[in-house]
């Protein structure tokens, strides 16, 4: 699993990488989309993996942390998906102000090089 | 716990209560707004003042404040030591004096500016407070956000452009942010920073390797923010689109990732953590001195002032990291006083760009390329051009005479404070870092005199470009249309040079108080002391 | 008043009067002129209360603490030297205020030249009271400044802005210079106290960095001194008022460096090094300024060139490290300031009543101006060195040194033979600026008719001339015990014996002085006619310093837009790359060093339905990548597959709370990203057709290295940490507490909520940020013009409507997809149960206020879907700013409570209430804090989408808009 799960986060990551570079607003949110996914699933993996384990504690019996996920990364994953949210919303939002205002979807706002 | 335990969380909560209630308030009850705003940052630097002085106390000890009541190292704690304290005391001064200059027409240049305004100090004041790692990137993305929508305070083509670029910058910054806490996550099994000046010591190995790589991963999240060639060439352009008080405001936001850099590697990627010895502060050393070079060499190639007003920024953070690299407590107190006094220097500055300019009559031409009419209005959010236009008479503030004279002294002012000349607190403080470079003497190898040549070079460029600015704007004569200035927008101005010259009087208490900051910071098991001891943690909770 | 505050007055006062000065109106000159002589005479006074302190190597400390932890004190000393220093300062500056009031044109807003001419004197005065050598630096700077502000105070004349940043920079560039060597030389002593210093001299003259510390000083002194090379500035300067000229470059400005000299004249003279390189400066100056005197054709320019000579006679004296030689320095500094401060205001006078300074216009002006005249004549004289002036008295004392044998080098030997030759130019322009101007027939065509100055405007003048005499004259009754006091200050118990008398007897020096006075006359006879025809003078006129230090400064800054363009880059795409390349590089560089290692732990056994679905995850990642240029919707359905592979993972690696957030934004996201889609413009094909150029192909295969090289980064570095025993860290302590504490089940939730629910405020202020943010963005956003038309298939729709006789425009619209409208409309109270129901829950189970939050906007977002804007809106009106408020202050009140109980922020309280359907509820505190994330998320996400939505009902911008 641990290989599988590290292929996947490399995966997602070059991907997001490669668009990161490209020239056009839309490609460069779609990379940032799919990078947030690959930080997401790191940051999990950070907590090393668990299967099958109880989603909430017992109320009577006294919890053994070992028998859970590390929940840590899991909040920090929660804040992490909730901020690359809004701030991909904004990004999709700015970019189609630029395009509005450049007539180009070209990250410099120019389609010829500056 | 007393009233003034709370005070230590009070630079959060007072910002974004404000912003808050603004929310429910109609956008047309501007005054009220104005008035809110003005409050809540009197009252932060009332705070941080406060602070200041509970911390330099004989004896002061940093103040935990345990959130939620929860033990240290678990829940989030927020520590106040000298250095936060005084960062804190800046972000007031500089919120409060730019807050003032936007009363004279750029709040009204789009919607809700004071609310962002306010949730910008929030977000500053909380990366300042912070003693964990995750909420600091909390607190970077809350100053982030607002800093995403001040940069596009007032629209316009140049500051949409310049923002995209911003954004997506500091978007993947974060991630890379992310990645870095992660990894110390996973290796040290802690996010407090107290916890980890305990934990890294110990760490060998492949554990010490990824931490390493880890925190250089976070570092570079610094870097960024802190405009380090070659990662700081977004900075210059977002700043000169920005409006004018938004950059003055943007000025602190650089020194945030410096108090980053600064607070982690005294605290936990410092010598004492067992990092390859020495092997973070090359870096400091060769990319400070590189932005420097590369600040220098904008402040002259730079036409314009907003252009000489982003080289400076780069050129201070390259400073502060040359200083922060040389791992000396006397250069770190130097380094201290001249990050104050050169915060103070470049808001200034962008706060006087717009009179001069509009002295020189460029500024027309300036305010047609920053905000050309893109949307047509529906809302008091006025476009600068209409608002010139119709409503000149509605500016607040009377008209000062004698106007050149008084920009010409300001701008010179400002010119010997960011060049580091006499009689404002630049002086001093390049001195101090100098002085303590030099305490090394004997010892000092080719690196510190090569910082040393650096800082004094960089002092004379800074000159070269001002006069060569100051002269053509101030000098030359045109047939200017009676310049005008509004006590409103003089004001602030005056206030942040005397807060300099009220440096170089109090040169006394102030580099007394530089110095223990520098000596707290080489003693990291204070501040973790003041966090972790388990005398000061609150009784466990059972049910 | 005790004499501490006394003497720090004599620098205050002076500061003081400047700032009043600038305050008075416009043309207040005689007001200005009062209040500035006032404050001179007033120094004056207190310099003679001092006096008697300072005799017989007596001196005056006082030291006021400033700022001892960086050991900066400010300390004033006043001993011979200063005393003489100061003196000329306020007597001369006293002088040239009087001179000024007649001088400048009532036009000029002469407050303002007062307030500046008073700081520069209080900027001098420090400096020469200096007892700390940063404290020098400090006022050394100040005078750069104010006189930077004095030269160009005509600042209309292009000239006098060149003249003024020149000398700025240069003086400036000195300034560094100097600073840095007293760092040095403060180091090396241990303080940068100059008595201290003084006491270590040997120290520093044996330590290693004696010669950098001189060099550094030395820089700073002949820049300020206008020695060659560096004295292109002082010619310049000359466009400034004839006042300041005379102030300047008479005992001032100038001085300065001459007076630094003196000062650590017993710490740094007297080495091989010293000796060198200040006499051969002092020499090259000397011999460069006298021979380009004779051939200027402006009054002011033969005299600054004179002035640049006169130096250099100074420095060579005191490079020569012998006490009479000292001694010899300061007789002349004093001498030179009497008499080139009277011979400027003479020209000054001149160039008011006539109208020009060129000395080829000029001719016969003593019929009109005798007095001007006859005291001109004196001044020059006592330049020339005629004996019964007080400038032949230090001439003989500057000759009698030069034949002195002093290092036996080259030097010594020639030194004689360029002393009488530079004396006799000395001779030759005196006389030509005095003949040339006031002799020979009456001048023709002058811009006025010349006469007399008024009397108040020549009594400076005569004050000076009258000095001049009487030091000439009567030595030993005037100026004597004065220059005792200074050499005495300078030289300690090394004070030679000298005598000023005027008549040594017939001694080689003398010979000399006559030699030189013939050649100079004789010259003059010679050559007086050929003089006025020359443009620039000869030899050394080729060396334009001016025009290298422009071309210099042009050059750097031209240099710096080309190395800016050059190191920096305005484009996004080139700034990611090198920001992906430094956190390679960063990041690898540790394991670089110490080697890459996976840990040890056994691993988890592979289930093939996980590979499975993150083939096709992986398949979805790069699909998206490949596609997202030419087919975004693609390109946004591969999108959502990888996110679903992600939700999938976290659902599998328990952590439920995570999946079910993570398909909530999904959700969100896909249809952000569908309403943006249509603004975005159509694709065009390749740029290039066929094959792509071959940097292109280069460029894209680098991406794809870098791309590949973080892929495989990220999947080593979780690779690594995945191996290997987790640390005991801080998450046992949340799994313990939750329940007990935090009153919780979900421990996730608990911490999002309670442990760490400051992150969760923070989080939802970004959220309300990014909400403002986008509303006065789109606020007023107008599509572009090709992308605002209706979509295809409404316009056949319409055409369908048009066509048909029985149906009105719209119908089919309205119909269109009927059913599933219905439906979803029906849904929307649905939706929001399970919404609350998914808050209420959240404490326990997987849940909570942000998936809440979520769940409520996606219910709205299908009524937009459903049913289009404007229907929505007439019947539900969602003020989505409120809510953002709202839940914001609700989170924080919850937070708040707390602390009215004495309670940190934030400090949680809980207990279980039953509620009908639902059944046994945590009613925490944390539930309310989670109410006030529901209303912030559903505020912004619902902000954000709408207004996306409504610019689909926005009308296209005009052509004139558009433009």
């Amino acid at each position: 699993m641990e290989i599988i799960l590290s292929l996947a986060i490399g995966i997602i990551t070059a991907s997001g990488v490669w668009l990161l570079f490209r020239p056009r607003t839309f490609q460069l949110a779609i990379g940032l989309s799919l990078l947030s996914y690959a930080i997401n699933l790191f940051i999990l993996a950070m907590g090393r993996l668990k299967m099958d384990a109880p989603p909430v504690v017992d109320k009577v019996a006294e919890a053994n942390p070992a028998a859970f996920a590390d929940p840590v990364p899991q909040a920090l994953v929660l804040t992490a998906i909730v901020i690359s949210f809004a701030t991909t919303a904004l990004l999709l939002v700015l970019l189609l102000a630029a395009r509005g205002l450049t007539g180009t979807d070209h990250v410099d706002g120019t389609e010829k090089t500056p | 716990m007393s009233p003034a335990d709370h005070l230590v969380i009070a630079p959060i909560l007072l910002p974004l209560l404000a912003a808050a209630f603004m929310l429910v308030l109609s956008e047309r009850r501007r005054w009220l707004k104005r008035l809110i705003s003005l409050a809540t940052l009197s009252a932060l630097a009332g705070v941080a003042i406060a602070l200041l002085t509970m911390v330099d106390a004989p004896g002061g000890a940093p103040l935990a404040y345990r959130l939620g009541n929860w033990p240290a190292p678990f829940a989030i704690t927020l520590v106040v030591d000298r250095l936060s304290a005084l960062m804190l005391l800046l972000s007031a001064s500089i919120g409060l004096c730019t807050l003032f200059y936007a009363l004279a027409r750029w709040d009204r240049a789009g919607p809700r500016f004071h609310p962002l305004f306010l949730l910008l100090t929030m977000g500053v004041n909380g990366a300042f407070l912070t003693g964990d790692l995750f909420n600091l990137f909390v607190f970077f993305e809350v100053m982030l956000a607002a800093s995403y929508g001040l940069a596009l305070h007032g629209s316009g083509v140049e500051r949409t452009k310049a923002s995209l670029h911003y954004v997506a910058i500091n978007i993947a910054t974060s991630l890379l942010f992310l990645i870095g806490i992660a990894l110390i996550y996973a290796v040290t099994g802690t996010l407090n920073m107290a916890d980890l000046a305990v934990r890294v010591p110990v760490l060998a190995g492949q554990e010490l390797v990824l931490l390493e790589s880890g925190a250089a991963i976070l570092s570079i999240a610094f870097f960024v923010k802190a405009g380090m060639w070659p990662l700081g060439f977004w900075l210059t352009p977002t700043y000169a689109a920005a409006a004018a008080p938004v950059a003055a405001t943007f000025a602190i936001m650089s020194k945030v990732g410096i108090y980053a850099i600064v607070r982690l590697s005294a605290l936990a990627f410092g010598p004492a953590s067992g990092l390859a010895a020495g092997f973070a502060n090359e870096w400091l050393m060769a990319g400070g001195l590189a932005t420097m070079a590369f600040g220098a060499i904008g402040m002259l190639a730079a036409s314009r002032l907003s252009g000489i007003g982003g080289s400076y920024i780069l050129l201070s953070s390259g400073t502060l990291l040359v200083a922060t690299g040389t791992g000396s407590a006397p250069v770190l107190a130097g380094a201290l006083l001249y990050l104050v006094s050169s915060t103070l220097g470049v808001c200034a500055m962008y706060l006087l760009i717009e009179p001069v300019e509009r002295a020189a009559d460029i500024d027309r031409e300036a305010a047609q390329r920053q905000s050309e009419p893109v949307f047509e209005d529906d809302e008091p959010g006025l476009l600068m051009e209409e608002y010139e236009a119709e409503e000149e008479e509605d500016e607040i503030g009377i008209v000062i005479p004698a106007t050149i004279a008084l920009l010409g002294s300001a701008f010179i002012f400002c010119a010997l404070l960011m060049a580091g000349l006499p009689p404002l607190s630049g002086f001093i403080a390049k001195f101090a870092i100098i002085d303590g470079m030099l305490s090394g003497l004997p010892a000092m190898g080719t690196g510190g005199w090569t910082a040393i040549a650096a800082i004094l070079l960089s002092g004379l460029a800074t000159l070269i470009a001002m006069t060569r600015a100051g002269i053509s704007l101030l000098w030359v004569p045109v047939d200017r249309p009676q310049a005008h200035l509004r006590v409103v927008e003089a004001m602030p101005i005056a206030l942040l040079l005397a807060l300099c010259l009220a440096l170089v009087i109090g040169a006394g208490p102030v580099t007394r108080y530089m110095k223990d900051t520098a000596a707290a910071l080489h003693d990291p098991g204070r501040y973790a002391g003041a966090v972790l001891d388990p005398a000061l943690q609150p009784p466990e909770r059972r049910r | 008043m005790s004499g501490k505050t006394l003497l720090s007055l004599i620098v205050v006062l002076p500061f003081l009067g400047s700032f009043l000065a600038a305050l008075l109106p416009v043309y207040a000159r005689n007001t200005a002129a009062a209040l500035s002589g006032m404050l001179a005479l007033a120094g004056l006074a207190i310099l003679a209360f001092f006096y008697p302190a300072v005799t017989g190597g007596g001196m005056v400390r006082v030291d006021i603490a400033w700022a001892p932890d960086i050991g900066l004190d400010l300390i004033l000393r006043l001993d011979g030297l200063s005393w003489i220093f100061a003196f000329l300062i306020l007597g001369i500056g006293a002088l040239v205020v009087l001179y000024a009031r007649y001088y400048m044109s009532p036009e000029d807003p002469v407050p303002r030249f007062f307030s500046f001419l008073l700081a520069f004197m209080g900027a001098m005065l420090g400096l020469v009271l200096s007892g700390n050598l940063v404290q020098l630096a400090f006022f050394w700077e100040l005078t750069s400044l104010f006189s930077f502000l004095l030269i160009g105070y005509w600042h209309h004349n292009q000239s006098a802005r060149d003249g003024a940043r020149m000398a700025l920079i240069i003086t400036g560039t000195g300034g560094v210079c100097l600073l840095l060597g007293f760092l040095i030389i403060g180091r090396v002593a241990g303080s940068y106290d100059i008595d201290v210093i003084r006491t270590q001299a040997d120290a520093i003259r044996s330590s290693g960095y004696y010669l950098p510390a001189l060099l550094l000083v030395l820089a700073g002194a002949f820049t300020k001194s206008a020695q060659f090379p560096f004295h292109f500035w002082l010619p310049h300067a000359m466009a400034a008022p004839t006042p300041v000229s005379s102030y300047l470059h008479s005992a001032t400005m100038v001085k300065a460096g001459i007076f630094v000299l003196m000062l650590l004249w017993p710490v740094l003279a007297g080495t091989e090094e010293w000796y060198l390189i200040v006499v051969t400066t002092g020499l090259a100056t000397m011999v460069f300024g006298a021979w380009s005197a004779i051939f200027q054709q402006d009054l002011k320019g033969l005299l600054a060139y004179s002035t640049i000579s006169h130096l250099g006679i100074i420095t060579l004296l005191l490079g020569l490290g012998s006490p009479l030689g000292a001694v010899a320095a300061i007789f002349h500094t004093i001498n030179h300031a009497t008499f080139k401060a009277s011979l400027f205001m003479a020209a000054g006078i001149i160039d008011h009543e006539t109208g020009t300074r060129d000395l080829r216009k000029l001719s016969g002006l003593y019929r009109f101006m005798p007095i001007t005249a006859t005291l001109a004549m004196v001044a020059a004289a006592a330049m020339a060195g005629v004996p019964l002036m007080n400038g032949f008295l230090s001439k003989e004392m500057f000759l009698a040194e030069a034949l002195a044998d002093h290092q036996g080098t080259i030097i010594d030997e020639t030194l004689p033979y360029l002393a009488t030759l530079a004396s006799a130019f000395s001779v030759l322009y005196s006389l030509r600026f005095i003949h040339q101007s006031f002799f020979g027939p009456p001048p023709r065509d002058l811009p006025h008719e010349p006469h007399e100055a008024p009397p108040w405007m020549r009594l400076p003048i005569e004050i000076l001339v009258l000095a001049c005499l009487l030091a000439g004259i009567a030595p030993n009754l005037t100026i004597a015990p004065f220059l005792a006091n200074a050499a005495q200050s300078v030289l300690g118990d090394r004070l030679p014996h000298y005598s000023l008398a005027i008549w040594h007897g017939f001694t080689l020096p003398l010979a000399m002085s006559l030699i030189a006075l013939g050649c100079g006359i004789l010259g003059y006879l010679l050559f007086r006619d050929r003089l006025n025809a020359v443009k620039r003078s000869p030899v050394v006129g080729r060396l334009q310093g001016r025009r290298a230090f422009e071309r210099v400064l042009a050059a750097i800054m031209d240099g710096g837009v080309a190395l800016q363009r050059w190191l920096g880059t305005k484009r996004l795409q080139m700034q990611l790359r090198i920001l992906l390349g430094m956190v390679l590089l960063l990041g690898a560089l540790p394991f670089l060093r110490f080697g890459y290692s996976p840990g040890t732990q056994q691993l988890t056994p592979v289930d093939p339905v996980f590979a499975l679905i993150w083939i096709v995850g992986g398949a979805c990642a790069v699909g998206a990548a490949v596609t997202a240029k030419y087919h975004r919707l693609a390109a946004l359905v591969l999108l959502g597959g990888a996110g679903i592979a992600t939700c999938i993972s976290f659902l599998w690696l328990s952590a439920p709370d995570l999946a079910v957030t993570q398909l909530l934004v999904e959700i969100v996201t896909t249809v952000l990203l569908l309403l943006g889609l249509r603004w975005l413009p159509m694709r065009r094909p390749e740029l290039w057709s066929g094959s792509r150029p071959l940097r292109v192909n280069l460029r894209r295969a680098t991406d794809l290295g870098v791309a590949l090289a973080a892929g495989v980064g990220m999947a080593l570095l979780s690779y690594a940490v995945m191996t290997r025993e987790a640390p005991a860290g801080i998450s046992r302590f949340f799994v313990e507490q939750a329940y007990p504490g935090g009153g919780g089940t979900n421990v996730v939730n608990v911490i999002l909520v309670d442990f760490r629910g400051f992150d969760t405020l923070g989080e939802i202020t970004v959220l309300a940020i990014v909400g403002l943010t986008v509303f006065s963005l789109l606020r007023r956003f107008r599509p572009a013009r090709e992308s605002v038309r209706t979509p295809v298939q409404q316009r056949r729709q319409n055409a369908y409507d048009e066509a048909q006789a029985d149906r009105s425009l719209g119908d089919t619209l309205a119909d269109y997809l009927l059913v599933p409208r219905i439906i979803m409309e029906w849904m929307f109270p649905a939706i929001i149960v399970f919404g609350i129901f998914l808050l209420l829950r959240g404490h326990d189970l997987p849940g909570g206020g942000f998936a809440a939050g979520i769940t409520f906007s996606i219910a709205i977002i299908i009524q937009y879907m459903a049913s289009g804007t404007r229907a929505v809106e007439t019947r539900l009106s969602v003020l989505p700013l409120r809510w953002v408020g709202f839940g914001l202050l609700i989170a924080l009140a919850t937070g708040a409570g707390a602390m009215l109980l004495g309670r940190p922020f934030l400090t949680s309280w809980f207990s279980y209430l039953d509620l009908p359907l639902i059944g046994k509820t945590p009613a925490a505190s944390a539930l309310l804090f989670d109410i006030g994330v529901c209303g912030v998320v559903v505020g912004s996400t619902v902000l954000t989408l709408i207004a996306l939505a409504h610019q689909s009902i926005r009308t296209p911008r005009t052509e004139t808009e558009e433009s």
